[in-house]
Protein backbone atom coordinates (compact mmCIF):
# COMPACT_ATOMS: atom_id res chain seq x y z
CA UNK A 1 0.00 0.00 0.00
CA UNK A 2 2.64 2.25 0.54
CA UNK A 3 4.37 1.45 -2.05
CA UNK A 4 1.84 2.37 -4.32
CA UNK A 5 1.12 5.40 -2.42
CA UNK A 6 5.01 6.14 -3.12
CA UNK A 7 4.32 5.42 -7.10
CA UNK A 8 1.73 7.86 -6.88
CA UNK A 9 2.77 10.76 -5.42
CA UNK A 10 6.54 10.50 -6.82
CA UNK A 11 7.84 13.39 -8.78
CA UNK A 12 7.69 11.72 -11.64
CA UNK A 13 4.26 10.53 -11.73
CA UNK A 14 3.53 14.01 -12.12
CA UNK A 15 3.50 14.81 -16.09
CA UNK A 16 1.36 11.13 -16.30
CA UNK A 17 -1.36 13.09 -13.89
CA UNK A 18 -1.16 16.46 -15.81
CA UNK A 19 -1.99 14.01 -19.49
CA UNK A 20 -4.74 11.92 -17.17
CA UNK A 21 -5.88 15.20 -16.49
CA UNK A 22 -5.73 16.84 -20.28
CA UNK A 23 -7.69 13.85 -21.81
CA UNK A 24 -10.27 14.34 -19.17
CA UNK A 25 -10.78 17.88 -20.42
CA UNK A 26 -10.64 16.75 -24.33
CA UNK A 27 -12.77 14.16 -23.62
CA UNK A 28 -15.23 16.68 -22.25
CA UNK A 29 -14.89 19.49 -24.57
CA UNK A 30 -16.12 17.03 -27.35
CA UNK A 31 -18.58 16.53 -25.51
CA UNK A 32 -20.33 19.49 -23.90
CA UNK A 33 -19.49 21.58 -26.83
CA UNK A 34 -20.51 18.62 -29.46
CA UNK A 35 -17.38 18.79 -31.45
CA UNK A 36 -18.14 16.09 -34.10
CA UNK A 37 -15.51 13.54 -34.76
CA UNK A 38 -14.52 14.46 -37.97
CA UNK A 39 -12.96 18.07 -36.95
CA UNK A 40 -11.43 16.35 -33.20
CA UNK A 41 -11.47 12.56 -32.58
CA UNK A 42 -12.20 11.56 -29.28
CA UNK A 43 -9.31 10.63 -27.30
CA UNK A 44 -10.90 7.01 -26.85
CA UNK A 45 -10.33 6.36 -30.79
CA UNK A 46 -6.91 7.63 -30.79
CA UNK A 47 -6.09 5.22 -28.15
CA UNK A 48 -7.87 2.36 -30.37
CA UNK A 49 -5.71 3.31 -32.82
CA UNK A 50 -2.42 3.31 -31.00
CA UNK A 51 -3.25 -0.06 -29.91
CA UNK A 52 -4.39 -1.59 -33.83
CA UNK A 53 -1.61 -0.09 -35.31
CA UNK A 54 0.96 -0.43 -32.41
CA UNK A 55 3.28 -2.23 -34.15
CA UNK A 56 3.02 -0.37 -37.93
CA UNK A 57 3.67 3.07 -35.78
CA UNK A 58 6.58 1.51 -33.72
CA UNK A 59 8.20 0.46 -36.79
CA UNK A 60 7.83 3.70 -39.08
CA UNK A 61 8.97 5.64 -35.80
CA UNK A 62 12.27 3.91 -36.15
CA UNK A 63 12.82 4.91 -39.54
CA UNK A 64 11.75 8.94 -38.00
CA UNK A 65 13.84 8.40 -35.13
CA UNK A 66 17.63 7.81 -37.23
CA UNK A 67 16.62 10.01 -39.79
CA UNK A 68 16.26 12.98 -36.34
CA UNK A 69 19.06 11.80 -34.80
CA UNK A 70 21.55 11.61 -37.95
CA UNK A 71 20.49 15.32 -38.22
CA UNK A 72 20.74 15.81 -34.51
CA UNK A 73 24.23 14.53 -35.01
CA UNK A 74 25.20 16.79 -37.99
CA UNK A 75 23.99 19.78 -35.76
CA UNK A 76 26.11 19.18 -33.05
CA UNK A 77 29.42 17.82 -35.48
CA UNK A 78 28.93 21.51 -37.25
CA UNK A 79 27.12 23.64 -34.59
CA UNK A 80 29.48 23.24 -32.23
CA UNK A 81 32.83 24.24 -33.93
CA UNK A 82 31.35 26.90 -35.70
CA UNK A 83 29.65 28.70 -32.35
CA UNK A 84 33.05 27.91 -30.95
CA UNK A 85 34.65 29.81 -34.16
CA UNK A 86 31.97 32.74 -33.55
CA UNK A 87 32.60 33.35 -29.68
CA UNK A 88 36.42 33.34 -30.07
CA UNK A 89 37.07 35.43 -33.13
CA UNK A 90 35.21 39.02 -33.78
CA UNK A 91 35.98 38.67 -37.78
CA UNK A 92 34.06 35.10 -38.01
CA UNK A 93 31.13 36.75 -35.38
CA UNK A 94 30.73 39.39 -37.94
CA UNK A 95 31.12 37.98 -41.26
CA UNK A 96 29.44 34.83 -40.64
CA UNK A 97 26.38 35.22 -37.73
CA UNK A 98 24.01 38.03 -40.10
CA UNK A 99 24.28 35.06 -42.44
CA UNK A 100 23.46 32.65 -40.31
CA UNK A 101 20.27 33.98 -38.73
CA UNK A 102 19.29 35.15 -41.97
CA UNK A 103 19.48 31.04 -43.26
CA UNK A 104 17.47 30.29 -40.24
CA UNK A 105 14.52 32.34 -41.40
CA UNK A 106 14.22 30.49 -44.69
CA UNK A 107 11.33 28.27 -44.17
CA UNK A 108 12.34 24.82 -44.59
CA UNK A 109 8.92 23.46 -45.77
CA UNK A 110 9.63 25.57 -48.87
CA UNK A 111 13.00 24.43 -50.39
CA UNK A 112 12.39 21.19 -48.77
CA UNK A 113 11.57 19.81 -51.83
CA UNK A 114 14.70 20.64 -53.69
CA UNK A 115 16.61 18.23 -51.00
CA UNK A 116 14.68 15.06 -52.88
CA UNK A 117 15.60 16.92 -56.00
CA UNK A 118 19.17 16.96 -55.35
CA UNK A 119 19.75 13.94 -53.07
CA UNK A 120 17.04 11.18 -54.02
CA UNK A 121 14.13 9.60 -51.72
CA UNK A 122 16.32 8.44 -49.57
CA UNK A 123 17.33 9.67 -45.63
CA UNK A 124 19.38 11.69 -47.01
CA UNK A 125 16.91 14.56 -47.90
CA UNK A 126 15.45 13.91 -44.33
CA UNK A 127 18.23 14.34 -41.91
CA UNK A 128 18.93 17.49 -43.87
CA UNK A 129 16.03 18.78 -42.99
CA UNK A 130 16.62 17.75 -39.25
CA UNK A 131 19.65 19.26 -39.26
CA UNK A 132 18.79 22.79 -41.09
CA UNK A 133 16.30 23.10 -37.74
CA UNK A 134 18.53 21.61 -35.37
CA UNK A 135 21.44 23.53 -36.25
CA UNK A 136 20.23 27.02 -34.90
CA UNK A 137 19.40 26.47 -31.53
CA UNK A 138 22.85 25.02 -30.84
CA UNK A 139 25.14 27.01 -32.53
CA UNK A 140 23.30 30.55 -30.91
CA UNK A 141 23.27 28.34 -27.14
CA UNK A 142 27.06 27.50 -27.78
CA UNK A 143 27.72 30.94 -28.46
CA UNK A 144 26.41 32.21 -25.55
CA UNK A 145 27.65 29.52 -23.38
CA UNK A 146 31.48 30.58 -24.35
CA UNK A 147 30.93 33.94 -24.45
CA UNK A 148 29.45 34.47 -20.61
CA UNK A 149 32.49 32.74 -20.03
CA UNK A 150 33.66 34.83 -16.20
CA UNK A 151 36.51 37.28 -17.53
CA UNK A 152 37.86 36.90 -14.39
CA UNK A 153 38.62 32.95 -14.03
CA UNK A 154 40.03 33.61 -17.12
CA UNK A 155 42.21 35.80 -15.84
CA UNK A 156 43.23 33.56 -13.07
CA UNK A 157 44.24 31.06 -14.95
CA UNK A 158 46.37 32.51 -16.98
CA UNK A 159 48.27 34.86 -13.83
CA UNK A 160 48.68 30.54 -12.63
CA UNK A 161 50.56 30.29 -16.67
CA UNK A 162 47.69 27.59 -17.83
CA UNK A 163 48.11 26.88 -21.49
CA UNK A 164 45.11 27.90 -23.88
CA UNK A 165 44.26 24.53 -24.02
CA UNK A 166 44.06 23.99 -20.61
CA UNK A 167 42.36 27.06 -19.82
CA UNK A 168 39.46 25.85 -22.48
CA UNK A 169 39.12 22.54 -20.97
CA UNK A 170 39.12 23.30 -16.79
CA UNK A 171 37.35 26.54 -17.37
CA UNK A 172 35.81 27.78 -20.33
CA UNK A 173 34.08 24.12 -21.29
CA UNK A 174 32.52 23.51 -17.92
CA UNK A 175 31.61 26.99 -17.70
CA UNK A 176 29.51 27.10 -21.08
CA UNK A 177 28.20 23.16 -20.89
CA UNK A 178 24.86 24.08 -19.21
CA UNK A 179 24.03 27.16 -22.18
CA UNK A 180 25.26 23.81 -24.45
CA UNK A 181 22.94 21.20 -23.10
CA UNK A 182 19.97 23.91 -22.76
CA UNK A 183 20.93 24.06 -26.95
CA UNK A 184 20.82 20.81 -27.69
CA UNK A 185 17.83 20.11 -25.83
CA UNK A 186 16.00 22.45 -28.01
CA UNK A 187 17.46 21.59 -31.23
CA UNK A 188 16.48 17.81 -30.54
CA UNK A 189 12.95 18.01 -30.13
CA UNK A 190 13.33 20.72 -33.77
CA UNK A 191 15.28 18.18 -34.91
CA UNK A 192 12.35 15.38 -35.03
CA UNK A 193 9.99 18.21 -36.70
CA UNK A 194 12.80 19.08 -39.65
CA UNK A 195 12.55 15.20 -40.22
CA UNK A 196 9.07 14.93 -40.45
CA UNK A 197 8.69 17.76 -42.96
CA UNK A 198 11.23 15.80 -44.95
CA UNK A 199 8.63 12.84 -44.76
CA UNK A 200 6.37 14.93 -45.74
CA UNK A 201 7.69 15.62 -49.01
CA UNK A 202 9.41 13.13 -50.05
CA UNK A 203 9.56 9.22 -48.67
CA UNK A 204 7.78 6.26 -48.58
CA UNK A 205 8.25 5.32 -44.62
CA UNK A 206 8.01 7.47 -41.49
CA UNK A 207 5.59 8.70 -39.25
CA UNK A 208 5.38 11.90 -41.37
CA UNK A 209 4.35 9.49 -44.35
CA UNK A 210 2.00 7.46 -42.23
CA UNK A 211 0.11 11.52 -41.15
CA UNK A 212 -0.25 11.98 -44.71
CA UNK A 213 -2.16 8.65 -45.41
CA UNK A 214 -4.31 8.79 -42.01
CA UNK A 215 -5.36 12.54 -43.51
CA UNK A 216 -6.34 11.64 -47.21
CA UNK A 217 -8.27 9.05 -45.83
CA UNK A 218 -10.09 11.38 -43.13
CA UNK A 219 -8.45 8.92 -40.38
CA UNK A 220 -8.14 11.06 -37.43
CA UNK A 221 -7.68 8.70 -34.88
CA UNK A 222 -4.76 7.31 -36.81
CA UNK A 223 -3.50 11.04 -37.39
CA UNK A 224 -3.76 11.69 -33.75
CA UNK A 225 -2.33 8.38 -32.61
CA UNK A 226 0.46 8.97 -35.27
CA UNK A 227 1.62 12.75 -33.44
CA UNK A 228 1.59 10.65 -30.08
CA UNK A 229 3.99 8.36 -31.35
CA UNK A 230 5.97 11.50 -32.99
CA UNK A 231 6.01 13.72 -29.81
CA UNK A 232 7.00 10.25 -27.73
CA UNK A 233 10.48 10.26 -29.87
CA UNK A 234 10.56 14.29 -28.81
CA UNK A 235 10.14 13.65 -25.29
CA UNK A 236 12.56 10.18 -25.28
CA UNK A 237 15.30 11.93 -26.87
CA UNK A 238 14.84 15.21 -24.53
CA UNK A 239 14.74 12.81 -21.74
CA UNK A 240 18.44 11.14 -22.74
CA UNK A 241 19.82 14.32 -22.72
CA UNK A 242 18.28 15.52 -20.18
CA UNK A 243 20.09 12.34 -18.23
CA UNK A 244 23.27 12.89 -20.19
CA UNK A 245 23.35 16.57 -18.80
CA UNK A 246 23.12 14.88 -15.42
CA UNK A 247 26.30 12.65 -16.00
CA UNK A 248 27.84 15.59 -17.39
CA UNK A 249 27.77 18.59 -15.31
CA UNK A 250 26.11 17.39 -11.82
CA UNK A 251 27.59 20.42 -10.07
CA UNK A 252 25.08 22.85 -11.81
CA UNK A 253 22.21 24.39 -10.41
CA UNK A 254 19.69 23.15 -12.34
CA UNK A 255 21.12 19.67 -11.26
CA UNK A 256 20.74 20.02 -7.46
CA UNK A 257 18.09 17.63 -5.93
CA UNK A 258 15.09 19.62 -5.18
CA UNK A 259 15.32 20.41 -1.00
CA UNK A 260 11.70 20.45 -0.60
CA UNK A 261 11.31 16.95 -1.90
CA UNK A 262 13.89 15.44 0.00
CA UNK A 263 12.90 17.12 3.28
CA UNK B 1 -7.96 27.15 -23.04
CA UNK B 2 -10.12 29.67 -21.30
CA UNK B 3 -8.99 32.78 -23.12
CA UNK B 4 -9.08 30.48 -26.35
CA UNK B 5 -12.97 30.08 -25.75
CA UNK B 6 -13.30 33.76 -24.94
CA UNK B 7 -11.70 34.17 -28.41
CA UNK B 8 -14.37 31.61 -30.18
CA UNK B 9 -17.77 33.97 -29.87
CA UNK B 10 -15.53 37.20 -30.48
CA UNK B 11 -13.99 35.85 -33.79
CA UNK B 12 -17.93 34.42 -34.68
CA UNK B 13 -19.61 37.92 -33.92
CA UNK B 14 -16.82 39.64 -36.19
CA UNK B 15 -17.57 37.31 -38.97
CA UNK B 16 -21.11 38.11 -38.53
CA UNK B 17 -20.46 42.04 -38.83
CA UNK B 18 -17.76 41.32 -42.16
CA UNK B 19 -20.29 40.24 -43.72
CA UNK B 20 -23.07 42.06 -42.99
CA UNK B 21 -22.40 45.23 -46.25
CA UNK B 22 -22.82 42.16 -48.45
CA UNK B 23 -26.62 41.51 -47.81
CA UNK B 24 -26.82 45.19 -47.61
CA UNK B 25 -26.09 45.15 -51.24
CA UNK B 26 -28.65 42.69 -51.94
CA UNK B 27 -26.28 40.20 -52.78
CA UNK B 28 -25.72 37.28 -51.14
CA UNK B 29 -22.32 36.19 -50.40
CA UNK B 30 -20.96 33.10 -51.32
CA UNK B 31 -17.31 31.73 -51.15
CA UNK B 32 -16.11 28.83 -53.42
CA UNK B 33 -12.97 27.27 -52.41
CA UNK B 34 -11.39 25.26 -55.16
CA UNK B 35 -9.39 21.96 -54.49
CA UNK B 36 -5.79 23.40 -55.69
CA UNK B 37 -4.02 26.53 -56.70
CA UNK B 38 -5.27 27.65 -60.33
CA UNK B 39 -5.31 25.31 -63.34
CA UNK B 40 -7.38 24.95 -65.95
CA UNK B 41 -9.88 23.03 -64.79
CA UNK B 42 -10.99 26.53 -62.59
CA UNK B 43 -11.66 28.38 -65.91
CA UNK B 44 -15.27 28.02 -66.34
CA UNK B 45 -15.97 29.51 -62.69
CA UNK B 46 -14.03 32.70 -63.75
CA UNK B 47 -16.06 33.00 -66.71
CA UNK B 48 -19.21 33.33 -64.70
CA UNK B 49 -18.19 36.32 -62.82
CA UNK B 50 -16.49 38.09 -65.85
CA UNK B 51 -19.65 37.92 -67.72
CA UNK B 52 -21.96 38.66 -64.39
CA UNK B 53 -23.72 34.89 -64.84
CA UNK B 54 -23.07 35.15 -60.63
CA UNK B 55 -24.69 38.85 -60.26
CA UNK B 56 -27.69 37.76 -62.25
CA UNK B 57 -28.35 35.35 -60.20
CA UNK B 58 -27.97 37.90 -56.77
CA UNK B 59 -24.91 35.97 -56.12
CA UNK B 60 -21.45 37.74 -54.75
CA UNK B 61 -18.72 34.87 -55.41
CA UNK B 62 -15.87 34.80 -54.52
CA UNK B 63 -13.22 32.15 -55.51
CA UNK B 64 -10.30 30.73 -52.87
CA UNK B 65 -7.26 28.51 -54.20
CA UNK B 66 -7.39 25.08 -52.18
CA UNK B 67 -4.58 22.87 -51.01
CA UNK B 68 -6.30 19.57 -51.69
CA UNK B 69 -9.25 18.19 -51.78
CA UNK B 70 -8.90 17.40 -48.31
CA UNK B 71 -8.86 20.35 -46.61
CA UNK B 72 -11.40 21.91 -49.28
CA UNK B 73 -14.28 19.48 -47.87
CA UNK B 74 -12.98 20.30 -43.98
CA UNK B 75 -13.50 23.84 -44.83
CA UNK B 76 -17.35 22.83 -46.75
CA UNK B 77 -18.09 20.67 -43.22
CA UNK B 78 -17.30 23.15 -41.01
CA UNK B 79 -19.33 25.69 -42.57
CA UNK B 80 -16.17 28.19 -43.16
CA UNK B 81 -16.89 28.26 -47.03
CA UNK B 82 -20.29 28.21 -49.01
CA UNK B 83 -18.80 25.44 -51.91
CA UNK B 84 -16.01 23.57 -52.33
CA UNK B 85 -14.65 22.94 -55.45
CA UNK B 86 -13.24 18.86 -54.94
CA UNK B 87 -12.89 15.66 -55.39
CA UNK B 88 -15.95 13.51 -54.82
CA UNK B 89 -14.01 10.29 -54.59
CA UNK B 90 -12.47 11.76 -51.74
CA UNK B 91 -15.57 13.43 -50.13
CA UNK B 92 -17.44 9.78 -50.46
CA UNK B 93 -15.00 8.95 -48.40
CA UNK B 94 -15.21 12.07 -45.56
CA UNK B 95 -19.27 11.55 -45.92
CA UNK B 96 -19.09 8.17 -45.22
CA UNK B 97 -16.90 8.62 -42.00
CA UNK B 98 -19.41 11.24 -41.00
CA UNK B 99 -18.59 14.64 -42.39
CA UNK B 100 -22.00 16.17 -43.23
CA UNK B 101 -21.00 16.95 -46.91
CA UNK B 102 -22.90 15.96 -50.02
CA UNK B 103 -22.22 16.29 -53.65
CA UNK B 104 -24.80 18.44 -55.92
CA UNK B 105 -23.28 18.49 -58.91
CA UNK B 106 -20.20 16.11 -60.68
CA UNK B 107 -18.22 18.59 -62.84
CA UNK B 108 -15.84 15.88 -63.91
CA UNK B 109 -17.80 12.95 -64.41
CA UNK B 110 -14.73 11.03 -66.42
CA UNK B 111 -11.82 10.38 -64.30
CA UNK B 112 -8.86 12.53 -65.73
CA UNK B 113 -6.65 10.15 -63.52
CA UNK B 114 -3.63 8.59 -65.57
CA UNK B 115 -0.18 7.45 -65.60
CA UNK B 116 1.93 9.39 -67.30
CA UNK B 117 6.03 9.61 -68.17
CA UNK B 118 7.98 11.29 -71.06
CA UNK B 119 7.18 10.38 -74.65
CA UNK B 120 10.68 9.37 -74.99
CA UNK B 121 10.96 6.85 -72.49
CA UNK B 122 8.46 4.78 -74.18
CA UNK B 123 5.49 3.92 -71.79
CA UNK B 124 2.30 3.38 -73.88
CA UNK B 125 0.37 0.63 -72.48
CA UNK B 126 0.20 -0.82 -69.25
CA UNK B 127 2.63 -3.44 -69.75
CA UNK B 128 5.56 -0.86 -70.42
CA UNK B 129 5.41 -0.07 -66.96
CA UNK B 130 6.94 -3.10 -65.44
CA UNK B 131 10.86 -2.27 -64.43
CA UNK B 132 10.39 1.31 -64.21
CA UNK B 133 9.83 3.77 -60.82
CA UNK B 134 6.26 5.36 -60.47
CA UNK B 135 5.86 8.46 -58.12
CA UNK B 136 2.87 8.80 -56.26
CA UNK B 137 1.26 11.06 -53.26
CA UNK B 138 0.69 9.08 -50.35
CA UNK B 139 -3.29 8.79 -49.72
CA UNK B 140 -4.36 10.46 -52.38
CA UNK B 141 -7.02 9.36 -54.06
CA UNK B 142 -5.14 8.15 -56.96
CA UNK B 143 -2.40 6.34 -55.02
CA UNK B 144 -5.92 4.88 -53.74
CA UNK B 145 -7.36 3.82 -56.95
CA UNK B 146 -4.12 2.70 -58.85
CA UNK B 147 -4.16 -1.12 -56.79
CA UNK B 148 -7.88 -1.31 -58.93
CA UNK B 149 -5.66 0.00 -62.26
CA UNK B 150 -3.10 -2.76 -61.36
CA UNK B 151 -5.63 -5.80 -60.71
CA UNK B 152 -7.35 -4.58 -64.65
CA UNK B 153 -4.74 -4.35 -66.22
CA UNK B 154 -2.61 -7.88 -64.62
CA UNK B 155 0.02 -5.86 -63.18
CA UNK B 156 1.29 -6.74 -59.66
CA UNK B 157 2.72 -4.38 -57.14
CA UNK B 158 6.12 -5.71 -57.38
CA UNK B 159 6.74 -5.45 -61.33
CA UNK B 160 7.68 -1.53 -60.45
CA UNK B 161 8.78 0.47 -58.30
CA UNK B 162 7.70 3.32 -56.17
CA UNK B 163 8.77 6.76 -55.05
CA UNK B 164 6.16 8.76 -52.70
CA UNK B 165 6.55 12.34 -52.00
CA UNK B 166 3.75 15.16 -52.33
CA UNK B 167 2.44 16.36 -55.31
CA UNK B 168 5.68 19.00 -56.27
CA UNK B 169 7.67 16.54 -55.95
CA UNK B 170 5.86 13.91 -57.48
CA UNK B 171 6.90 16.65 -60.88
CA UNK B 172 10.27 16.98 -59.94
CA UNK B 173 10.79 13.67 -59.95
CA UNK B 174 9.95 12.80 -62.97
CA UNK B 175 11.27 16.11 -64.50
CA UNK B 176 14.58 14.73 -63.26
CA UNK B 177 14.34 11.23 -64.15
CA UNK B 178 14.33 9.57 -60.49
CA UNK B 179 11.00 7.98 -61.63
CA UNK B 180 10.01 7.40 -65.13
CA UNK B 181 6.12 8.10 -64.27
CA UNK B 182 3.59 9.83 -61.90
CA UNK B 183 0.22 9.27 -61.32
CA UNK B 184 -1.48 12.86 -62.28
CA UNK B 185 -4.15 14.38 -64.11
CA UNK B 186 -4.41 14.19 -67.77
CA UNK B 187 -4.94 18.06 -67.97
CA UNK B 188 -2.87 18.86 -65.52
CA UNK B 189 0.58 17.42 -64.85
CA UNK B 190 1.35 16.45 -68.26
CA UNK B 191 0.95 20.34 -68.75
CA UNK B 192 3.24 20.96 -66.18
CA UNK B 193 5.94 18.40 -67.25
CA UNK B 194 5.92 19.74 -70.65
CA UNK B 195 6.25 23.55 -69.90
CA UNK B 196 9.00 22.33 -67.83
CA UNK B 197 11.01 20.16 -69.89
CA UNK B 198 9.56 21.33 -73.65
CA UNK B 199 9.10 17.31 -74.22
CA UNK B 200 5.87 15.67 -74.70
CA UNK B 201 4.61 13.86 -72.34
CA UNK B 202 2.63 10.43 -72.72
CA UNK B 203 -0.56 9.79 -70.91
CA UNK B 204 -1.93 6.23 -70.37
CA UNK B 205 -5.77 7.58 -69.14
CA UNK B 206 -7.20 4.73 -65.92
CA UNK B 207 -10.70 5.06 -67.81
CA UNK B 208 -9.24 3.75 -70.77
CA UNK B 209 -8.81 0.41 -69.00
CA UNK B 210 -12.08 0.74 -67.20
CA UNK B 211 -11.57 2.24 -64.64
CA UNK B 212 -13.44 5.20 -64.30
CA UNK B 213 -14.26 6.61 -60.80
CA UNK B 214 -15.88 10.32 -60.69
CA UNK B 215 -14.22 13.07 -60.37
CA UNK B 216 -14.68 17.17 -59.03
CA UNK B 217 -17.40 18.08 -58.52
CA UNK B 218 -19.19 20.85 -56.53
CA UNK B 219 -19.36 19.92 -52.71
CA UNK B 220 -21.89 21.49 -49.92
CA UNK B 221 -23.04 20.93 -46.64
CA UNK B 222 -25.95 18.54 -45.80
CA UNK B 223 -27.85 21.23 -43.26
CA UNK B 224 -27.03 24.26 -45.69
CA UNK B 225 -29.18 22.87 -48.03
CA UNK B 226 -31.94 22.55 -46.05
CA UNK B 227 -31.39 26.51 -44.88
CA UNK B 228 -30.66 27.91 -48.48
CA UNK B 229 -31.89 25.77 -50.95
CA UNK B 230 -32.26 28.22 -53.16
CA UNK B 231 -28.93 29.35 -52.74
CA UNK B 232 -27.89 26.20 -54.48
CA UNK B 233 -30.27 26.04 -56.90
CA UNK B 234 -28.71 29.31 -57.89
CA UNK B 235 -25.44 28.81 -58.11
CA UNK B 236 -25.87 25.82 -60.03
CA UNK B 237 -27.77 27.31 -62.89
CA UNK B 238 -24.77 29.64 -63.28
CA UNK B 239 -22.16 27.28 -63.07
CA UNK B 240 -24.08 24.83 -65.27
CA UNK B 241 -24.66 28.04 -68.10
CA UNK B 242 -20.57 28.75 -67.28
CA UNK B 243 -19.52 25.46 -68.19
CA UNK B 244 -21.05 24.89 -71.01
CA UNK B 245 -19.85 27.95 -72.20
CA UNK B 246 -16.66 27.09 -71.28
CA UNK B 247 -16.63 23.86 -73.23
CA UNK B 248 -17.80 26.12 -76.57
CA UNK B 249 -15.10 28.74 -75.44
CA UNK B 250 -12.45 27.49 -73.66
CA UNK B 251 -10.09 30.34 -74.71
CA UNK B 252 -12.78 32.93 -73.05
CA UNK B 253 -12.58 31.26 -69.81
CA UNK B 254 -9.14 31.24 -69.67
CA UNK B 255 -8.55 34.87 -70.51
CA UNK B 256 -11.12 35.47 -67.75
CA UNK B 257 -9.28 33.67 -65.08
CA UNK B 258 -6.12 35.13 -66.13
CA UNK B 259 -7.94 38.50 -65.85
CA UNK B 260 -8.39 37.58 -62.12
CA UNK B 261 -5.63 36.43 -61.84
CA UNK B 262 -2.62 36.80 -64.13
CA UNK B 263 -0.15 34.38 -62.21
CA UNK B 264 -2.88 31.26 -62.85
CA UNK B 265 -0.39 30.29 -65.58
CA UNK B 266 0.92 30.07 -69.20
CA UNK B 267 -1.97 30.89 -71.55
CA UNK B 268 -2.12 28.20 -74.08
CA UNK B 269 -0.94 26.13 -70.94
CA UNK B 270 -3.81 26.06 -70.11
CA UNK B 271 -6.01 26.54 -72.80
CA UNK B 272 -4.59 23.34 -74.10
CA UNK B 273 -5.70 22.00 -70.64
CA UNK B 274 -9.20 23.08 -70.47
CA UNK B 275 -9.36 21.46 -73.93
CA UNK B 276 -8.92 18.34 -72.65
CA UNK B 277 -10.99 18.60 -69.82
CA UNK B 278 -14.30 19.96 -71.65
CA UNK B 279 -14.68 16.16 -72.70
CA UNK B 280 -14.78 14.85 -69.11
CA UNK B 281 -17.58 16.38 -68.47
CA UNK B 282 -19.83 13.59 -69.53
CA UNK B 283 -19.93 9.99 -69.81
CA UNK B 284 -20.78 7.69 -72.44
CA UNK B 285 -24.24 7.41 -70.94
CA UNK B 286 -24.78 11.22 -70.00
CA UNK B 287 -23.72 12.49 -73.65
CA UNK B 288 -25.69 15.53 -75.01
CA UNK B 289 -27.04 16.10 -71.37
CA UNK B 290 -26.32 19.34 -69.16
CA UNK B 291 -22.76 19.54 -67.21
CA UNK B 292 -23.24 18.45 -63.50
CA UNK B 293 -25.90 15.77 -64.43
CA UNK B 294 -24.62 12.66 -62.75
CA UNK B 295 -25.75 9.28 -64.01
CA UNK B 296 -26.83 6.34 -61.13
CA UNK B 297 -24.92 3.93 -63.12
CA UNK B 298 -21.33 6.17 -62.68
CA UNK B 299 -21.99 7.17 -59.10
CA UNK B 300 -22.82 3.84 -57.79
CA UNK B 301 -19.72 1.91 -60.23
CA UNK B 302 -17.34 4.63 -58.18
CA UNK B 303 -19.25 4.05 -55.35
CA UNK B 304 -18.81 0.50 -55.31
CA UNK B 305 -14.78 0.66 -56.39
CA UNK B 306 -14.38 3.33 -53.28
CA UNK B 307 -15.78 0.23 -50.93
CA UNK B 308 -13.59 -2.44 -52.36
CA UNK B 309 -10.35 -0.21 -52.80
CA UNK B 310 -10.80 3.08 -51.49
CA UNK B 311 -10.61 2.55 -48.01
CA UNK B 312 -14.99 2.91 -47.62
CA UNK B 313 -16.17 0.47 -44.90
CA UNK B 314 -18.84 -1.56 -46.96
CA UNK B 315 -21.01 -2.13 -43.41
CA UNK B 316 -21.18 1.70 -42.47
CA UNK B 317 -21.02 3.34 -45.80
CA UNK B 318 -24.82 3.14 -47.22
CA UNK B 319 -25.56 3.43 -50.77
CA UNK B 320 -24.50 5.78 -53.79
CA UNK B 321 -27.86 7.67 -53.53
CA UNK B 322 -26.56 8.95 -50.30
CA UNK B 323 -23.73 10.87 -51.58
CA UNK B 324 -24.73 12.84 -54.19
CA UNK B 325 -28.40 14.65 -55.48
CA UNK B 326 -29.51 16.06 -58.61
CA UNK B 327 -32.18 17.73 -57.31
CA UNK B 328 -30.60 21.67 -57.52
CA UNK B 329 -29.67 21.08 -60.82
CA UNK B 330 -31.30 23.53 -64.14
CA UNK B 331 -33.37 21.07 -66.53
Amino acid sequence: MSLLRKILLNPAMRPIWLIVVLLVLWDLAIRIFKIPPYLIPAPQKVVEALQNEWPRLIRESMVTTWATLGGFGLSILFGIPMALLIAYSRTIESFVYPLLVFSQSVPKIAVAPLFVVWFGFGIIPKVIAAFLLGFFPIVVSTVMGFKSVEPEMIDLARSMKASRLQTFMRISLPQAMPAIFSGLKVSVTLAVVGAVVGEFVGSNSGIGYVLQIANGNFDLPLMFAALVVLSMIGVVLFVAIDLLERVMIPWHASQRPDVHATA
Amino acid sequence: MRRLMKLVPAAAVALAFASGPAHAQGKEKVTLLLNWYLYSEHAPFFLCKERGVFDKEGLDVEIQEGRGSVPTIQAVAAKTVTFGYADVATMIKAAAKGTPVTTVGVALQTSPMSVMGLSEKNIRKPDDIKGKTVAMTPGDSMSQVWPLFLKKTGLKESDFKVVAGDAQTKLNAVINGQADLLLGYLMDQNMRIQDATKKPVFVIPFSEYGVNLVSSGIIAQKDMLKEKPDLVRKFMRASTVCFEEAAKNPEAAVDAMLKANPKAGVRETLIAGLKLTTPLYNTPDTKGQRPFRVSPKNMSESFDMLVEYGGVEKASAGKAEDYYTNAFLPQ
